[in-house]
């Protein structure tokens, strides 16, 4: 089984037709060259306990509302035995009126990394190897004028104290982009945006190709080269479906707005956590939300506008004139 | 790397080996040909999910100010002296609270805490509030920040985005005395590329190698 995923990984390589034509070019590529490669992906990806029943399973999309709840139910029981304690998977669905918008105020943000930390507990995210929704970018403050360029950007910085003294910083995760570049591509489907604006994955139809992180502009998708691993006392037994539900080897993950926690009305983990009140979340439909406040009030813009992916992942000054 | 091509061990399979080998082709057979039927089907664009109502919205409360401890309360223990010195205009304080560093504008002591009752706030219409109250205090200066603190966009709102949730009061972030947020110890860093150890070689390259 070893050798099919390191074709399948120089296969990935070789870029996809841009046209929403392609997934049939693809499907024949798949059958003569790589035919192995590629489907062998989902066995592969789910290591060495490979599960049938998900890899039948329907996707996400088409499943009735009785299969939903004998997946949910499944679920619920396979992980709490597997984690000895009470899991419950969920599969809620979207609020009518709700699409959801994020703000993060860089005039706040002190570059702390609490949010990286609470979103890894929060979702499940692998320890070891080590997966992470959220990089914390660096930039120098003197920079800032001549516009920001992502790639000049820090994620490893060290220091005692933080903000650095002339640096500012710029979280970046799944930036929800109603245009989004990543589900285009995607050969099976496996990854698309939901009503309320969340760009969700079904994990058990990624087939690990990764034509979609190299689709996205924000680098906000990551992969499970090796067997994601999460101790049982460390894992956040509230999980969804499509959200934070422990993820299997070659597979694609992200940012889900905490989808487990925000159809709930709860705010996102990475909200709750910021000591300064730098993010921001709510009903971008709502006028009264503070999402629109921000939008209303402050000057907001968003990462790489001119690719025209409309994010629903806003930045903004709170405080102008004050350093 | 090795291919599938040169595999060296090819023309050695003792008989029972190849009926594995066989038995495996068969699967992957039988595995390419669903997945060729789920690459081939595309779902439809989003779930057509069943009517889920907006729930409904909660009371904003306030999360209460965090608690003081403080050596020197309740402050009417010392502040009850009629012969005590006090006064209007800032002055190096020698006998007691020479540890209050104040350094908020170039505000004095009292133009917060009232002469009489220092552990009571004076707001600007001479009116006594609780130290817990403190907000009413701030925000009299700071007034541009009432609004966007009531919709909570300055300072934080805990909770529920849609529901109910919990506002912090501004001395939560902002010490009175010496208000700046100031800078705080940053969590550890990501790995780098170069930190993270390859994932371990898994064992059909290594049987390739081994052969
Ligand atoms: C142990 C006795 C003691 C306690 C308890 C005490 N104070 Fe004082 N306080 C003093 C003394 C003595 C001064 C005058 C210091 C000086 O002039 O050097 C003073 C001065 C002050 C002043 C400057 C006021 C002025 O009129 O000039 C303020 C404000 C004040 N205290 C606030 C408080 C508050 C608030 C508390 C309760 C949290 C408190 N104090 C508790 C002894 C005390
Ligand atoms: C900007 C308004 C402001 C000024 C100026 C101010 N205080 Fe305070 N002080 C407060 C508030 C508000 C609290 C209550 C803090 C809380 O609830 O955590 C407080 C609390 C205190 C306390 C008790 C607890 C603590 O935080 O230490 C003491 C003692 C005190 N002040 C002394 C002083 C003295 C002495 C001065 C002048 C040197 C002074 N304050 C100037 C607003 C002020
Ligand atoms: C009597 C008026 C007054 C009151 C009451 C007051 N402030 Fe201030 N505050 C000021 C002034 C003046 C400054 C200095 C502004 C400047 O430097 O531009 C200031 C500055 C600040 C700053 C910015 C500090 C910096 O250096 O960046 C913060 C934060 C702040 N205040 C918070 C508070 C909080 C919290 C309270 C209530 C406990 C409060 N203030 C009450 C007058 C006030
Ligand atoms: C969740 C924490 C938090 C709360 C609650 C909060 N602030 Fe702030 N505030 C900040 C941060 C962070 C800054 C930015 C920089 C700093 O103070 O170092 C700031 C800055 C300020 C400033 C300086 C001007 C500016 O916008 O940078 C003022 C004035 C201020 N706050 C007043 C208030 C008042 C008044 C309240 C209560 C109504 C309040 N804050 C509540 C975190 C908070």
């Amino acid at each position: 089984m070893g050798t099919p995923r390191n074709r399948r990984v120089k296969q990935a390589g070789e870029a996809p037709e841009p046209s929403g034509s392609s997934r049939r070019d693809f499907i024949k590529t798949a059958a003569t060259v790589g035919a192995g490669a590629i489907v062998a992906a989902p066995a592969v990806a789910s290591g060495f306990d490979f599960d049938l029943e998900s890899f039948f399973q329907k996707n996400f999309r088409e499943l009735s509302e009785e299969e939903l709840d004998a997946l949910v139910k499944r679920l619920s029981r396979k992980y709490s035995k597997k984690y000895g304690k009470d899991v419950s998977v969920s599969a809620i669905g979207p609020m009518d009126g709700v699409l959801y918008g994020y703000g993060l105020d860089i005039s706040r943000c002190t570059g702390c990394r609490r949010c990286v930390h609470a979103c890894v507990e929060e979702n499940n995210q692998s320890r070891d190897p080590e997966i992470q929704w959220i990089r914390v970018l660096e930039f120098e403050r003197s920079e800032a004028l001549r516009g920001i360029d992502l790639k000049d950007g820090n994620p490893y910085y060290e220091h005692k104290e933080v903000p650095d003294e002339g640096k500012f910083y710029i979280p970046i995760a799944c930036q929800h982009c109603e245009d989004s570049p990543c589900s285009k591509v995607c050969p099976t489907g496996a990854t698309w945006r939901e009503p309320d604006g969340i760009v969700v994955i079904d994990y058990d139809w990624c087939i690990g190709c990764r034509y979609c992180m190299a689709a996205c502009p924000y680098g906000a998708r990551h992969f499970n080269w090796a067997e994601p691993n999460v101790p049982a006392e460390d894992i956040n037994p509230d999980m969804h479906v499509i959200g934070n539900v422990p993820r299997k080897r070659g597979v694609v993950e992200k940012c889900t707005f905490c989808i487990q926690r925000t159809r709930k009305g709860r705010y996102p983990a990475c909200h709750e956590i910021c000591p300064v009140g730098a993010r921001k979340f709510g009903n971008l439909l709502d006028p009264e939300s503070e999402i629109r406040y921000v939008m209303k009030h402050k000057r907001t813009f968003v990462l790489k506008a001119e690719l025209e992916t409309k994010p629903k992942f806003f930045y903004f000054w709170g405080t102008e004139g004050r350093s | 790397m090795p291919g599938a091509g040169n595999d060296p061990g090819k023309d050695r399979l003792p008989g029972n080996q190849a009926t594995i080998w066989g038995t495996l082709g068969l699967a992957v057979v039988v595995i390419v040909g669903l997945s060729a039927v789920r690459l081939e089907h595309q779902p439809e664009t989003t779930r057509d999910y069943p009517p889920r109502p907006l729930i409904a919205d909660g009371p904003a409360v306030m999360k209460p100010a965090p608690e003081i401890d403080d050596e020197y309360l309740p402050c009417r223990d010392c502040h009850t002296s009629p012969d005590r010195q006090t006064g209007p205009i800032p002055r190096e304080l020698e006998y007691e609270h020479e540890d209050t560093e104040l350094a908020h504008g170039n505000l004095w002591c009292l133009h917060c805490h009232d002469p009489e009752r220092p552990g009571r706030l004076r707001l600007a219409d001479s009116s006594l509030v609780k130290f817990e109250d403190s907000w009413q205090l701030c925000t009299q200066c700071h007034a541009k920040k009432l609004p966007e603190w009531r919709a909570g966009v300055h300072g934080k709102q805990t909770g529920h985005w849609r529901g109910p949730k919990e506002y912090q009061t501004c001395v939560e972030c902002h010490e009175p005395h010496a208000p700046p947020f100031g800078t705080i110890e940053p969590k550890p860093r990501p790995k780098r590329p170069d930190e993270i150890i390859q994932p371990a070689r898994i064992s059909g390259e290594e049987q390739h190698g081994d052969s």
